[in-house]
C-alpha cells in the first residue's frame, strides 16, 4: 500500500474532478459576493492549519495530512454550515496520530484555544474540554470515510531529486525523513535517474509543495505529478539554477549528453555509484530527466500553470509573516508574470466595501472600492468577518426557509448578469 | 451559536445507519484489551460478519469522548487500504453513538484453536499437509503486508485465523505500523511489540531499530508451535519496572538459547552492539540444538522430519535479523515444493475429526455490544468493568489475547485466485 498508489483510497477515492469541488461549495456559494474569496479562504484555512501544526511540534508531512484531511471534509461539508476551527484542531489531531507522531489532546485543545483566540482570529468560544474535539475528531473520520493514509509529493521530489554532491541513499533532506527508512520502487513510470539540484533549488521545490495545499491542487492531481511539476517551476524560478541551465544550453547547444543516470537499469543496480557525485551538473539532461518520467508534460503544465495563479491570488492575500513559503524567495522579475494584467481583475468590492468588515486588519488596510484600485489586499480579519456574516445568513435562511427568502439566490444571480 | 457544529451533528447522524439496523448479533466471541469481538449477521444480505467494538473511553461513570487510540487509529486506516486472500478483510466501519465498530469477515478457525484441537481432543500431531498449508498461506498474507511495507509486530497463533474452507487468513493490524518513511523510530511509538513468546532476539536484546525480519522469526515460532503443539520458547515475561523501563528478559532469551544455543558473534555481528549485549554474557552458553528438537533422540514424536522443513525453522530463526529468511524467500523455500504440496484449502486433505470444531459463541454477553436505549449509562457500565477485567487478564497471559477476531470463509476462499498480487502499475498518467 505505502508503495503502490494505485491501489490506495487516495487514488480511487479522493481524486475528484473539478465539477464535484463546484458543487462541494455551491451552498457556500450563496452567501460570498464573489466566488474569489472561497480561495482565499482556501488559502487562509490552509495557514490556520500551518500555524496549529507548527504550534504542536508537528512535521511538515503532518501538516500537510491535516490539510488534505480538511479539504477532503470540506468536499462534503460547507463552511458555512460547520465552525471550520474545530475541523481544523481535529485535522491536526487525527493527523499526528494518522502519521504516528500523535499528540495529546490536552495539548491540541490548549494551542488551538490559544491560537484561536489571537487577534487575528478572535475567537474566544472554542471549547475548552477535550470531548468537544475527541468528537468532532469522531464526525471528522467518519466523513473520511476512515481513509487516513495520505500520500504526499514530499516523497516524489526526494525520489526524484538529491542534493548536488550526496549520493542516492542520503535521501533524509530537510530534516524531514526519520530513521529506518526503506526505500521503494516508484510508483509509475520507468526512469530511475534523478535529478541533482542544488541545495536552494531543492529547498524551493519543497517549499512550492507546501505552498500547494493552500489550494485544492491535492484533491485535484495524483501527489506525484504535483511534485514533477513543484521541480519543473523550480528549474524556471531558481535564479542559480536556471542560470546554470541557459548557460550550458548556449555552451553546449549541439552535442545531446548522453548522461550514464539515464541509462536506468545499471544505475539501479549500483544505488549509490560514487562515479555520480562527481558528475558536473551541468552535464544534466533535464529535457531527458523529463521525458524518462513518463508523465504528461501538458498535465504537468497544466498543473504548474495552476501553482503559478495561486500564487497570483496569493499575492493579494496579506497576513502577518510567518508562513514559509516559496514565493518570498521568487526572483523579482519573475513574479510580476503572474499578476494578472489589471484589466482582467476583478475588484473584491462586494464585501470590503460595507465597512465594518475592514477594520483590525493587521498592516496594510484595504483601500476602499476605488474603481482603478486593483490592489484589494484580502486580511485574515475580513476572511473572519466574512465567515461570520456567512453564518449568520445561512442560519436565518435556515430559520425562515418558508419565507423563499431570496437574497441568496438573487447573489447568484447577480453575478450572472454581471459577467454576462 | 452556542454550538455552531450541532447542525452537522444532526445531519449526519440522520444519515447513517445503525449498527443495529445492518447486523443481527449473534453471539460474543472474545474480548481483550481494546475491546471485544461479536460474531453477527448482514441484515442485507445474510453474511456472517465479525464485529469488533472498541472500548468505549470513560470518565467516571460517564461515556465521553476522550479521542480515538492509536491502534485503533492505525488499524482502521490501514485495513481501510490492503486487500489480500490471506488477510482478513475489512468490510466497514461505523462510527456511532461514541463507539467505533469494525465489522470484518467471518473465519470459523484459528491457528490457536487449531493446535488445541489437536493436542487436547486429537492427542495427535497436525498431519504434515495440513501444516504445511497453514504455513504457506501465512507467509503468503506475510509476503504482501511486507510488500505494502507493513509490519504486523503482533504475529502468533491466535491472530491468524482460518476460514471454515482452509484459507488463512492474517487478522489484528492493531500493532502493526506502516514503516514506509516513518516519522519518527518505531522504538519510540512503542516500546514493547510482540507478545514475548513470538519475540524476536534482537526485540528481546533491546534494539532500538527492527525490521520485517520480526514477524518472520514469529512465522517460525507459530511453525514450530503448530509441529510440536506448544510454544517453542514458553518464557516468563518480566515486567516492565514503575519507570516503564523496559527489563532485560532473561527468562525469554534463555529459552530460546536452550534451542538455538547461546548467539555466536560470528552468526550475529550486531548481537555485540545491542543494549541487552552484557546482560546476555552473564547468561550461561547453551549449544545450538535445533535439529535435536526436529527429531528429538529421547523417544519424544519427531516434530519436524522433513529436512527441508528443518532447514526453513533453521532460516527463521536465524539470530541475525539481515541474515534471517525474508518472508518471500520462506514462501519459495524447497520445503514447500516437496511432498505434501501446500493446499489453498488447508484442510483438504484432513479428515472431519482432524478439522477444529465451529468457534463457540456465548449468549449471554450478546446484548451487551449496545447500550439498551432506555438507560444508557446503566445498562454499559458493566460492560465496561468486564472488558477492563478481561484486559487485564489478557495483559498478563500474552499469549491469550483476544485478537482471534475472524475473517470470513464463504467469499469464495478455494483459490488463490483473488490473491492481489503486488505489482505494479506503469504510467497511468495523462
Amino acid at each position: 500500500m505505502a508503495t503502490d498508489f494505485w491501489a490506495s483510497s487516495h487514488y480511487k477515492r479522493w481524486i475528484v474532478d473539478r465539477a464535484t469541488l463546484r458543487q462541494a461549495r455551491a451552498d457556500d456559494l450563496l452567501y460570498v459576493d464573489d466566488p474569489e474569496y472561497l480561495d482565499f479562504l482556501a488559502i487562509f484555512f490552509a495557514n490556520v492549519i500551518s500555524k496549529l501544526g507548527k504550534k504542536l511540534l508537528l512535521r511538515q508531512r503532518v501538516i500537510a495530512t491535516a490539510t488534505v484531511f480538511f479539504r477532503r471534509f470540506y468536499l462534503k461539508n460547507s463552511y458555512c454550515e460547520t465552525d471550520p476551527f474545530i475541523v481544523i484542531a481535529a485535522c491536526c489531531y487525527v493527523a499526528a496520530k494518522a502519521e504516528e507522531s500523535p499528540a495529546h489532546i490536552k495539548n491540541v485543545v490548549t494551542e488551538a484555544r490559544s491560537l484561536f483566540s489571537s487577534e487575528n482570529y478572535g475567537i474566544k468560544h472554542f471549547p475548552s474540554d477535550n470531548s468537544k474535539l475527541a468528537e468532532m475528531e469522531f464526525y471528522l473520520v467518519d466523513d473520511l470515510e476512515c481513509d487516513l493514509t495520505i500520500f504526499h509529493p514530499y516523497r516524489t521530489l526526494m525520489t526524484l531529486c538529491r542534493k548536488e554532491g550526496t549520493s542516492d541513499d542520503d535521501d533524509a533532506e530537510a530534516g524531514e525523513l526519520g530513521v529506518g527508512i526503506e526505500s521503494g520502487p516508484r510508483y509509475w513510470g520507468n526512469g530511475d535517474g534523478q535529478l541533482e539540484l542544488q541545495e536552494g533549488a531543492l529547498q524551493m521545490a519543497w517549499f512550492i509543495i507546501n505552498d500547494t495545499y493552500r489550494s485544492e491542487l491535492c484533491l485535484l492531481y495524483p501527489p506525484h505529478l504535483i511534485a514533477i511539476a513543484a521541480i519543473y517551476l523550480t528549474l524556471v524560478l531558481h535564479v542559480p539554477t536556471r542560470a546554470t541551465i541557459q548557460a550550458q544550453s548556449q555552451a553546449e547547444p549541439e552535442t545531446p549528453t548522453l548522461q550514464p543516470r539515464r541509462r536506468s537499469s545499471r544505475q539501479a543496480s549500483n544505488a549509490s555509484a560514487p562515479s555520480n557525485i562527481n558528475q558536473k551538473k551541468s552535464n544534466q539532461d533535464i529535457i531527458g530527466f523529463f521525458a524518462e518520467l513518463n508523465v504528461s508534460m501538458p498535465l504537468i503544465a497544466t498543473i504548474a500553470q495552476e501553482i503559478i495563479s495561486l500564487y497570483a491570488l496569493w499575492d493579494r492575500y496579506k497576513e502577518d509573516g510567518n508562513v514559509e513559503t516559496a514565493k518570498n524567495s521568487f526572483p523579482a522579475q519573475t513574479a510580476s508574470p503572474y499578476t494578472p494584467g489589471t484589466g482582467s481583475k476583478r475588484t473584491l468590492s462586494g464585501t470590503s466595501r460595507s465597512g465594518s468588515l475592514n477594520s483590525g486588519s493587521g498592516g496594510e488596510t484595504p483601500i476602499e472600492g476605488g474603481e482603478d484600485n486593483e490592489d484589494n489586499v484580502v486580511t485574515p480579519a475580513i476572511l473572519m468577518a466574512l465567515l461570520m456574516k456567512m453564518k449568520e445568513n445561512r442560519a436565518a435562511d435556515v430559520a425562515h426557509p418558508a419565507s423563499g427568502r431570496p437574497v441568496a439566490v438573487n447573489k447568484m444571480l447577480e453575478r450572472t448578469q454581471l459577467s454576462g | 451559536m452556542n454550538d455552531p457544529m450541532r447542525a452537522y451533528r444532526a445531519r449526519r447522524d440522520a444519515s447513517r445507519r445503525t449498527v443495529v439496523s445492518k447486523y443481527q448479533i449473534l453471539g460474543f466471541i472474545s474480548s481483550g484489551t481494546y475491546g471485544r469481538v461479536y460474531k453477527a449477521q448482514s441484515s442485507d444480505d445474510g453474511k456472517i460478519h465479525a464485529i469488533k467494538k472498541f472500548k468505549p473511553d470513560k470518565e467516571g461513570d460517564v461515556i465521553t469522548y476522550t479521542g480515538i487510540s492509536q491502534s485503533a487509529i492505525r488499524e482502521i486506516a490501514l485495513n481501510r487500504e490492503i486487500s489480500h486472500e490471506n488477510v482478513v478483510a475489512l468490510k466497514e466501519v461505523i462510527l456511532e453513538e461514541k463507539s467505533i465498530y469494525m465489522v470484518f469477515e467471518y473465519a470459523e478457525h484459528d491457528f490457536l484453536q487449531v493446535i488445541h484441537h489437536h493436542s487436547q481432543v486429537q492427542r495427535g500431531q497436525i498431519p504434515p499437509a495440513v501444516l504445511k498449508s497453514l504455513i504457506y498461506q501465512l507467509l503468503n498474507g506475510l509476503v504482501y503486508l511486507h510488500s505494502c511495507h507493513i509490519l504486523h509486530r503482533d504475529l502468533k497463533p491466535a491472530n491468524i485465523l482460518i476460514t471454515s474452507v482452509g484459507v488463512v487468513k492474517i487478522a489484528d493490524l492493531g500493532l502493526a505500523r506502516l514503516i514506509y518513511q516513518p516519522l519518527q523510530a518505531l522504538f519510540v511509538g512503542d516500546k514493547v511489540v510482540v507478545t514475548i513468546w513470538y519475540r524476536a532476539p534482537e526485540l528481546l536484546m533491546g534494539a532500538k531499530h527492527y525490521n520485517k525480519a520480526v514477524d518472520c522469526w514469529a512465522v517460525g515460532c507459530v511453525m514450530a508451535e503448530l509441529a510440536s503443539l506448544r510454544p517453542i520458547f514458553k518464557g516468563e515475561e518480566a515486567k516492565l519496572d514503575s519507570k516503564k523501563n523496559v527489563p532485560f528478559q532473561k527468562d525469554q532469551l534463555l529459552r530460546i538459547f536452550e534451542v538455538l544455543g547461546t548467539p555466536k558473534e560470528s552468526d550475529w555481528p550486531g548481537v555485540v552492539n545491542m543494549p541487552e549485549y552484557h546482560n546476555m554474557k552473564r547468561l550461561d552458553p547453551f549449544e545450538d540444538r535445533l535439529a535435536n528438537w526436529c527429531r528429538p533422540t529421547n523417544g519424544l514424536p519427531v516434530r519436524v522430519d522433513s529436512e527441508q522443513g528443518y532447514s526453513l525453522l533453521r532460516g527463521l530463526f536465524a539470530y541475525d535479523p539481515d541474515q534471517r529468511l525474508t518472508a518471500k524467500d520462506a514462501l519459495q523455500h524447497k520445503w514447500f515444493h516437496e511432498d505434501p504440496l501446500p493446499t489453498w484449502n488447508a484442510f483438504e486433505t484432513a479428515t472431519n475429526k482432524q478439522i477444529p470444531p465451529h468457534r463457540r459463541i456465548t449468549q449471554d454477553e450478546a446484548p451487551s455490544m449496545l447500550p439498551v436505549q432506555t438507560n444508557q449509562t446503566q445498562a454499559q457500565a458493566p460492560v465496561q468493568t468486564h472488558a477492563q477485567a478481561q484486559a487485564h487478564i489478557s495483559k498478563s497471559a500474552s499469549s491469550a489475547s483476544f485478537t482471534s477476531l475472524s475473517g470470513g470463509g464463504y467469499a469464495g476462499g478455494q483459490s488463490g485466485s483473488g490473491g492481489h498480487a503486488p505489482t505494479k502499475k506503469k504510467a497511468r498518467v495523462g
